[in-house]
């Protein structure tokens, strides 16, 4: 009979115990498999074929992954430094005790409740050449817009641009962090006569540090992983400009029926998440600031 | 290591509360969970129940909805229970692979080789028995060439679909073309696009006459047009920076070149999105000639029936026209047995009730496409609700109509188009961006008949012709 903390840890792992199967049966699982796919001929249609690392040698001459792999770079660092700057600007500016931050925080923060579809077809207006929304207030002002989302160089920077439609939840991050900043670090700092932004510099930028780091990690992983936007609104083009990693992942396994080298891909894009991230709690040891318990 | 200490307030077990309310919403559970699917309540006792998976929504699934239930009636031992399926080629690759297919799928003719390599799909001739067969002799030539694959059928026809020019009748009056005499000849083609288009004063494009980029689902199509093909499948060549195709890209070229790269990208970018609402830039007049599918009637009765609109072959080079004999392209929905289909004789006997010329004609008559069967009826012109049937019906069985290259990464080679269509839009060498497409799509090719010799070898078969 089990007592003391082996008891402890068997109740526990009951109590945890559906959690444990759902990751064991719909991650650890399909993970292993696709491992073993990514070694394989597997079109769906019929059984695996064991071919090595033949689907991994393809990926070193297959033009569209390397276009897949730089677009989806330049899209996830653009997009997780401006959601992550601006997220940590905006939370700050509503920290100032203006008339309204209660509701506008709100109103940044709704947009993540859009179903991403919906966003999409109604970003695809806001960009359209012709009857858009940017491109009349720019004609109001006398400027000819472009056509945003048809032209090669700024198809990409406008789906980055969209993405900062959900920065909502890191504000929310950002804010709550805010809030646990002692009153005390700023009213010593007024003492000192350090002046506002001294203040943003040298007491809030580094007390918020951890979830600016926790913001930024989200955001690779999620910009690493995007595909509804540019599924939706440009399909990949123009001239494969916004084609990115999990798009082609996608055609390769569902409509190509080239599983195994859609699983080798995958492989290759969980390795490179794992290492910015990783890379990037690396370099955060030395600027984040972590209070003692 | 010291364990929590206990709290006094807290109570062992479960509180009544949270009992009650598990109780509570066990009941409402068990109270709201169907006793049987919905969808069985009207399906008549003892029939063998075929699950078809079908692409179509809207009218054109009702069309065929009509069918099924035109077949559910004719007969008492049968009953198909069509379902509505997006994405449908993927999802029909999942549950084949997954072992849980319905009982038919509707494809597309290009998937067929995919999936008969695979062995995904039972051939037809497989189900046939003395008295239920399908008669190769009843479609037009070009269509049964879309339903076979390395010598077998594979699928029956479910509609089929050629493109034509359709064009503004009452914008060619206004531009002082000849409306009965639409263009036959490349050279003649430009020169109403020309005639038709119209630009704001600020350098848009309001209207265009014509444009090869719109819409932009058939990218590959222009080699065809100009004589040239895709691919040889003889040799397992692809074909698509040959002589014709070079010369086919250049006079694509020729329209940004003359109108603006970024302008005509631009109405495209708008448009593209746009078929098939009353937002259509033909349907709408932002667009005098249009290159598109039969379905177009159907859209055009329901947004605009006042339109007037004419059709005609897509116009060739002039060494090319010969109007009784038109060049084309001929595409097909298909309808197909998957291997491990729980009813694959029921499922026969709904297929081959599809194949009758009469049930053929009613779902081309309702989807306003000309008819896949070698004849038809003497009534079917007459009652169509496409004006322009009788266009389609000549490039259907026309002599010149091609189809498109039955290869399983037909795909990939489509898909390698669209960005290769993009970059000479924009103005990159057609020759170089055509071989490099080429150059990809043998690639593919290659490597997909070298991994099937492997699993042929693996399996014990013989070698694929």
């Amino acid at each position: 009979m089990t007592t003391g903390p082996a008891r402890s840890l068997l109740t526990g792992l009951a109590w945890i115990s559906p959690w444990l199967v759902g990751v064991a049966l719909f991650t650890a699982v399909p993970a292993a498999m696709s491992l073993y796919y990514s070694l394989t001929d597997y079109t769906l249609l019929e059984g695996p074929v064991y071919i090595g690392l033949d689907n991994y040698r393809e990926l070193g001459g297959d033009r569209l992954f390397g276009i897949a792999v730089r677009n989806t770079l330049v899209f996830a660092i653009t997009a997780s430094l401006s959601a992550t700057v601006l997220s940590v600007l905006l939370a700050v500016l509503l920290e100032q005790r203006l008339r309204g931050a209660g509701l506008v925080r709100a109103i940044v923060f709704l947009p993540t409740l859009v179903p991403v579809v919906s966003a999409c077809v109604c970003w695809l207006w806001l960009y359209n050449a012709q009857f858009g929304l940017f491109n009349s207030v720019l004609a109001a002002a006398g400027i000819d817009g472009p056509d945003w989302l048809g032209r090669r160089d700024l198809a990409l920077p406008s789906l980055v641009f969209m993405s900062l439609w959900i920065i909502g939840s890191p504000l929310l991050v950002c804010s709550a962090a805010l809030k646990d900043v002692p009153a005390a670090l700023y009213e010593a700092a007024d003492l000192d006569g350090i002046s506002r932004l001294g203040r943003l510099r040298h007491v809030t930028l580094p007390m918020i540090s951890p979830a600016i780091l926790f913001n930024a990690i989200m955001s690779i992983i999620w910009s690493l992983q995007v595909f509804a936007p540019p599924q939706i609104m440009t399909g990949g083009g123009p001239e494969n400009s916004t084609l990115v990693y999990s798009m082609y992942v996608y055609w390769n396994a569902f409509i190509y029926g080239r599983m195994g080298y859609a699983s080798a891909m995958a492989w290759i894009q969980m390795l490179v998440a794992l290492g910015l991230a990783g890379g990037v709690l690396g370099l955060s040891r030395r600027v984040i600031h972590y209070r003692a318990a | 290591m010291p364990g929590l200490p206990d709290n006094p307030n807290m109570r062992p077990g479960v509180g009544r509360r949270a009992a009650i309310g598990a109780l509570a919403t066990s009941l409402l559970a068990a109270g709201l969970w169907p006793r049987r699917a919905r969808s069985r309540e009207a399906i008549p006792e003892g029939r063998v129940i075929v699950d078809y998976w079908e692409k179509w929504t809207g009218p054109e699934g009702e069309a065929v909805q009509g069918i099924v239930d035109r077949f559910n009636t004719a007969q008492d031992r049968i009953w198909v229970r069509r379902l509505a399926v997006s994405d449908i080629m993927s999802k029909a690759m999942v549950a084949i692979g997954g072992g849980d297919p319905p009982d038919i799928v509707g494809l597309y003719s290009y998937n067929i080789p995919q999936f008969a390599e695979s062995g995904a799909i039972i051939s037809p001739e497989d189900l046939a028995t003395p008295t239920a067969r399908l008669a190769p002799e009843s479609y037009a030539p070009a269509v049964h060439r879309l339903l076979s694959h390395e010598g077998r059928q594979w699928a029956g026809v479910n509609t089929c679909y050629s493109l034509a020019l359709y064009y503004n009748r009452s914008l060619f009056r206004e531009a002082g073309l000849d409306p009965d005499r639409p263009p036959a000849t490349i050279d003649e083609l430009d020169a109403a696009a020309d005639r038709l288009a119209v630009r704001t004063a600020g350098g848009r494009i309001a209207r265009a006459g014509f444009l090869p980029n719109l819409p932009a689902w058939w990218p590959y199509f222009w080699p065809i047009m100009f004589g040239g093909r895709l691919y040889d499948p003889d040799a397992h060549r692809a074909e698509v920076a040959g002589p014709a195709g070079v010369a086919a890209y250049e006079w694509v070229a020729s329209y940004p070149r003359r109108l603006g790269a970024s302008a005509t990208a631009e109405f495209g970018n708008i448009y593209n999105r746009s078929f098939h609402s009353p937002q259509d830039p033909f349907i709408s007049g932002r667009v005098g000639m249009i290159v598109q599918g039969p379905w177009i009637a159907n859209f055009i009765r329901l947004y605009a029936p006042e339109f007037d609109y004419g059709c005609t072959p897509v116009p060739t080079p002039e060494a090319m026209v010969d109007p009784d004999r038109p060049v084309g392209m001929l595409e097909a929905d298909v309808l197909v047995i998957p291997r491990g289909a729980r009813h694959p004789e029921a499922a026969f006997e709904f297929l081959c009730f599809t194949q009758r010329p009469d049930v053929q004609e009613q779902l081309a008559t309702e989807h306003a496409k000309s008819s896949p069967m070698r004849s038809v009826s003497a009534g079917f012109a007459g009652d169509h609700p496409n004006r322009c049937v009788d266009v389609h019906d000549r490039i259907v069985k026309s002599p010149r109509v091609q189809i498109l290259p039955q290869t399983r990464v037909w795909q990939q080679y489509a898909d390698s188009m669209i960005g290769a269509f993009d970059a000479i839009w924009a103005g990159a060498d057609v020759h170089r961006t055509l071989a490099a497409a080429q150059s990809r799509a043998q690639q593919l090719i290659d490597q997909s008949r070298q991994r099937r010799l492997q699993r042929a070898a693996r399996s014990g078969r013989g070698a694929p012709a």
